[in-house]
């Protein structure tokens, strides 16, 4: 009896239930499923081959970096599904399936892997590969949204074929495999009508829309459209409503901290009512609430302390509606969230967090930004 | 006021307690073992001397080790018996320790002793006397000599003295029995307390999930308009010193800083029941009560233990251990040592003995940080555990002390609740001994 093993760890010797990397994973895999399916029902089977796509080469690419790299395997951790299926998220329907799987190997590939893996990559991957999309030759392909239902004319499995014939008016050219072609007129988002105006002047012409519910008799999507996901845009982003019901589950599960959210949204609010600018058309508009509720909450690419947590969040809200309203592009999401992962490295370092009983402590912390260098000595040879 | 509408603190968790397995459980005297190992240095301070030699007798209660310096605490021999070695061996925290051996004679004769003086004569410096004497230490795991913590700077006096009955570690149900089966001992020993440092105010501060301790010295106490018994929320670490005070004083101890300096004094349970033994029978502090728990012990039990008895003696006094249990564990299951076997011996801080089977023990290999936050959230210091394990990782030991590695009293709540497995308590140790060997410097 006196020579039996136990196993001698370090305190604490108890872990809470069900608190692990890939439980939690698996909780916004879980969240985003409700968004996922009503992305298939709206934009057709297409949907679901971006999702696809995207997903496997983000799976594939972990394995193959992770491999050169000389590092583990962690397939098993979720992460890799979870950054393709959010990046298919930020992409429309359009996005031919090679420009699908080049965004996906950015993200995982350069965005996590290169900078380190998991819990260590300064941007969230996601958007650093829609972002590098975006601003690479590549995003004529990814800037054409259709309208909801599009797919009742030519049916719902009918794959996409695109190809750019004409980048200025915006015609996109639909294939089917069998050969047909089906030609459409890609839809505005309700964010690029309000850009341009249209949506002040209820100009908006051009054929009547498939699934006419989505616009009113003015012609601009009603709230309630915008608000249950009748609108063109991005996979992911179109339903606020399933985004809503995933983000409770999560809060129930305390994956992500309601600071984020509730600062991001805060912060945007704040700058369209200010200015007056259609406050709820842009709250409901675009990837607010995406970004919000599972862009910014990215564990590894927001502070960790609640003071800094608040400032990135009130942050990122105030850019967004900073970019929507004053730079040319329509949307600005995903790169006010990146300008806040970088800012993220500062808030880390120098937002103080007072220690218990501690009574005066300076806002921030005095710390060396970049610690000294040691000293690397020099072998000569003989 | 908090959600379950008791005193409480910011931060923490909520372990699974387990306590149901021991609390209906009377406390016991456990068996005289045959031989016991008594290591010298029991405390926090200066180091003990031995004042016996091998082959000497020692009788029950006999000083064995003592030092003049004024933070120690002597030890005394738990039995009557024969010394048989005063030598190396490995302690509950795995390193080695300077332990007197000494061989039980077969008839234990019981403790004989009288007070010095009666109790309503005794002085402020004949309690801190009295304390120093019979070895008294806290006895809820820290092990500080207690009439250091009775003799507080004159210029700072204390005016409240807590009795932690908070007992916030899973498992461990010691001083929950203690309160039921001896409650006039702990209010006399408070009162003793009170009147060593002479404080107006006394706080008995108990968890909601003892409603029958709380109870029953409420009643004992009905007569006492200067002690009350505050209940406080079921949190870990609700026992924690300077959490406690916060709880039920709203007063904080600023970092690095004693209680004192904000007029309060905290101790436990059983070192206050010890101290009423010491005043009314010169009884030193050679046997505690401890819990022998968990899942993977048959029969817990609350046992009323000797100082040096091996941990395989209270195992089988328990019933013995489940086959194939996965831990042995020193202490609570959220501070304590885990053990490689049963071999090591019981001190006057050691509060449990938890023994978990496997399914219980979740050890995985350690992932890198995630910065989900939550170790933040949870550290009832406000400390930043994930930059300190950061710190330690880059040997940055500066940035360890910024972020807080001095002030963490490692409780482990950051360790429970991460998800990527960090032992942030390891890196914690890790950077306290290099930053203290900076400062020497």
């Amino acid at each position: 009896m006196a020579n039996s093993k136990f196993m001698a760890t370090v305190s604490p010797h108890l872990h809470e239930k069900g608190q692990t990397i890939d439980r939690a994973m698996r909780d916004v895999l879980i969240a985003l499923t409700p968004a996922a399916l009503w992305a298939i029902i709206v934009f057709g089977f297409n949907a679901f081959l971006v999702m696809l796509v995207s997903i496997v080469t983000a799976m594939l690419t972990e394995v193959v970096m992770r491999w050169i790299l000389g590092r583990k395997a962690t397939l098993k951790d979720l992460s890799a599904v979870l950054t393709g299926l959010f990046l298919a998220f930020l992409l429309p329907v359009t996005t031919p399936l090679w420009v699908v799987a080049i965004g996906s190997f950015l993200a995982v590939g350069v965005a996590k892997e290169l900078f380190g893996g998991l819990g260590k990559n300064i941007f969230n991957p996601a958007l650093f590969g829609r972002v590098a999309l975006m601003i690479s030759p590549l995003w004529i392909y990814t800037a054409k949204f259709v309208e909801p239902f599009w797919w009742r004319g030519i049916g719902f499995f009918s794959p996409i074929h695109t190809s750019i014939n004409n980048a200025v008016s915006g015609r996109v050219i639909y294939k089917t495999f069998t050969g047909g072609v089906v030609n459409a007129t890609t839809s505005a988002t309700p964010l690029s009508l309000l850009k341009s105006g249209k949506m002040l002047t209820n100009t908006v012409t051009g054929p009547t829309p498939v699934g006419a519910t989505w616009l009113t008799s003015n012609g601009r999507p009603s709230g309630w459209s915008l608000f249950l996901g009748l609108k063109s845009g991005s996979l992911g982003e179109v339903s606020v409503l399933l985004l809503l019901v995933g983000a409770c589950y999560l809060l129930y599960r305390r994956t992500i901290d309601w600071r984020i959210p509730v600062g991001v949204l805060g912060g945007a609010l704040f700058i369209f009512l200010i200015t007056w600018n259609h406050p709820l058309y842009q709250m409901l508009s675009g990837g607010i609430w995406l970004g919000a509720l599972y862009m910014a909450t990215d564990w590894v690419s927001s502070p960790v302390s609640r003071r800094a947590k608040w400032i990135y969040a009130v942050g990122i809200g105030v850019f967004i509606g900073l970019v929507r309203l004053y730079s040319p592009w329509p949307e600005g999401v995903a790169i006010s969230i990146l300008i806040w992962n970088v800012l993220t490295l500062l808030l880390d370092r120098y937002v103080a967090v007072p220690k218990f009983g501690e009574v005066k402590k300076p806002l921030f912390n005095r710390l060396p930004a970049f610690p000294k260098p040691k000293p690397i000595r020099v072998e000569e040879k003989a | 006021m908090s959600k379950q509408g008791f005193k409480t603190f910011k931060g923490g968790i909520h372990p699974p307690y387990n306590k149901e397995l021991a609390s209906g459980k009377a406390i016991t005297r456990a068996p005289v073992p045959a031989e016991l190992v008594i290591p010298l240095n029991q405390h926090i301070g200066a180091p003990n001397e031995p004042l016996v030699s091998p082959g000497d007798r020692v009788t029950v209660g006999q000083k064995i080790g003592g030092t003049d310096a004024f933070v120690s605490a002597p030890v005394h021999s738990s039995v009557a018996g024969t010394v048989k070695a005063i030598e190396d061996r490995p302690s509950f925290t795995g390193q080695i320790a300077k332990s007197v051996v000494i061989t039980a004679d077969a008839e234990q004769p019981a403790f004989e002793g009288k007070p010095s003086k009666p109790l309503g004569e005794l002085t402020a410096d004949d309690i801190r006397e009295i304390a120093k004497e019979a070895g008294l230490v806290g006895m809820g795991g820290a092990a500080f000599p207690t009439h250091v913590k009775l003799s507080p700077p004159k210029d700072k006096p204390v005016d409240t003295v807590i009795i932690n009955a908070a007992e916030c570690e899973p498992f461990l149900t010691c001083d929950h029995r203690t309160m039921l089966e001896r409650p006039s001992d702990l209010v006399e020993g408070l009162k003793l307390l009170m009147k060593a440092v002479g404080a107006k105010k006394g706080i008995i501060g108990i968890e909601a999930n003892k409603m029958d301790a709380v109870d029953t010295v409420r009643s004992h106490v009905s007569a006492e308009p200067t002690i009350e018994v505050d209940v406080c929320d079921v949190k870990y670490p609700e026992g924690s010193e300077k959490q406690l005070i916060w709880a039920l004083t709203g007063r904080k101890v600023p970092p690095g800083k004693l209680p004192s300096e904000v007029g309060c004094l905290v101790q436990n349970v059983g070192t206050a029941v010890a101290l009423f033994e010491a005043a009314t029978m010169g009884k030193p502090l050679y046997e505690r009560v401890l819990t022998v728990s968990g899942q993977g012990i048959k029969e817990p039990a609350n046992l009323r233990v000797l100082v040096g008895t091996p941990a395989s003696v209270l195992v089988e006094a328990a019933g013995g251990m489940v086959s194939g249990a996965a831990k042995l564990i020193m202490g609570g299951p959220m501070t304590g040592w885990a053990q490689e076997d049963d071999t090591a011996s019981v001190v006057k801080g050691t509060s449990g003995i938890v023994a978990l089977p496997p399914e219980l023990v979740d050890v995985r290999d350690e992932h890198a940080c995630v910065r989900c936050g939550k170790c933040v959230d949870v550290c009832p210091m406000t400390l930043m555990p994930n930059f300190i394990v950061d710190s330690v990782q880059k040997e940055e030991w500066e940035k360890a002390e910024l972020w807080g590695a001095v002030d963490c009293f490692e409780c482990g709540c950051c360790s429970f609740t991460c998800p990527a497995y960090i032992p942030h308590v390891d890196y914690v140790r890790k950077a306290k001994a290099e930053i203290a060997a900076l400062k020497k410097r």
